[in-house]
């Protein structure tokens, strides 16, 4: 995919068939996230962001600004999984969860300040929030992980 | 959420411009965006309003500014439920035949 010449703010919203309460936990259990988050393990806590990859590597791990469940939840973004990108200054990761009509929940992840990681801003960016994404939806919505 | 929607905001060329435009570069003005397009201020308003009514484009409010942010998962979602299925096997060796072919006229 052709990486698009300003990435240093990403915002990516789905619509997903759940309750807030339903998405939060997806965001923040481990059993949850390691079926669409790249196998990734979460620990969140109030003031803790921490994602392990399923050997139990440290995939991401930073402070959280804001905990606010089942609304909002803002932490800080280094991606620990590459040498290259673990080296770049840290970006911040905006999980906002509205309720909608009809039984929908409008999810959006604000992926910013990447201002100073250029290659992180590139590896996130299109497929890679997109997968974590529809993944997400796919798993809410029918109880299984997306295929492939 | 509503794959209507999104269809009918993707069937105008100059809706599917400014999702180029926003691809090239994300986080812009009103005023940048109509900058290289003929029409009025109030035309490219109202395309963009249907491009957010169909959730491929968001705004954020920064300082006085709006900016408008390409979100590009509702593509993703119809590629992934309307396309994938279609696109294997022979449609494929077509389309990419197709974009080979191309490529070689304009070089």
């Amino acid at each position: 995919m052709i990486a698009s010449a300003d990435l240093t703010t990403q915002i990516y919203q789905v619509f997903i068939k759940a309750t807030p309460e339903q998405i939060w936990a997806a965001l923040t259990d481990p059993d949850l996230t390691a079926q669409y988050f790249h196998g990734a393990r979460t620990k969140v806590t109030a003031d803790h962001y921490l994602a392990l990859s399923p050997e139990g590597e440290t995939w991401v791990d930073g402070p959280v600004f804001e905990f606010d469940p089942p609304r909002r939840l803002v932490h800080e973004w280094r991606s620990l999984y590459d040498p290259e990108m673990a080296a770049e200054q840290p970006s911040r990761v905006t999980w906002e969860i509205e309720q909608q009509d009809g039984g929908y929940v409008k999810l959006t992840a604000t992926h910013d300040k990447l201002d100073h990681a250029p290659k992180t801003a590139v590896s996130v960016s299109g497929e890679g929030w997109m997968f974590v994404l529809s993944g997400l939806k796919t798993l809410l919505e029918t109880g299984r992980p997306l295929a492939g | 959420m509503d794959d209507d929607r999104v269809f009918k905001a993707l069937a105008d060329p100059t809706r599917r411009l400014l999702l180029d435009k926003l691809f090239e570069r994300d986080g812009r003005t009103l005023t940048e965006l109509e900058s290289d397009l003929e029409m009025t201020r109030f035309g490219v308003m109202k395309h963009l309003r249907v491009l957010e009514d169909a959730g491929l484009v968001i705004t954020r409010k920064r300082g006085r500014e709006k900016l408008h942010f390409l979100n590009p998962v509702p593509i993703r979602l119809i590629h992934d439920r309307w396309i994938d299925k279609y696109t294997a096997g022979p449609s494929a060796f077509m389309a990419g035949l197709k974009t080979a072919l191309e490529k070689e006229d304009q070089t």
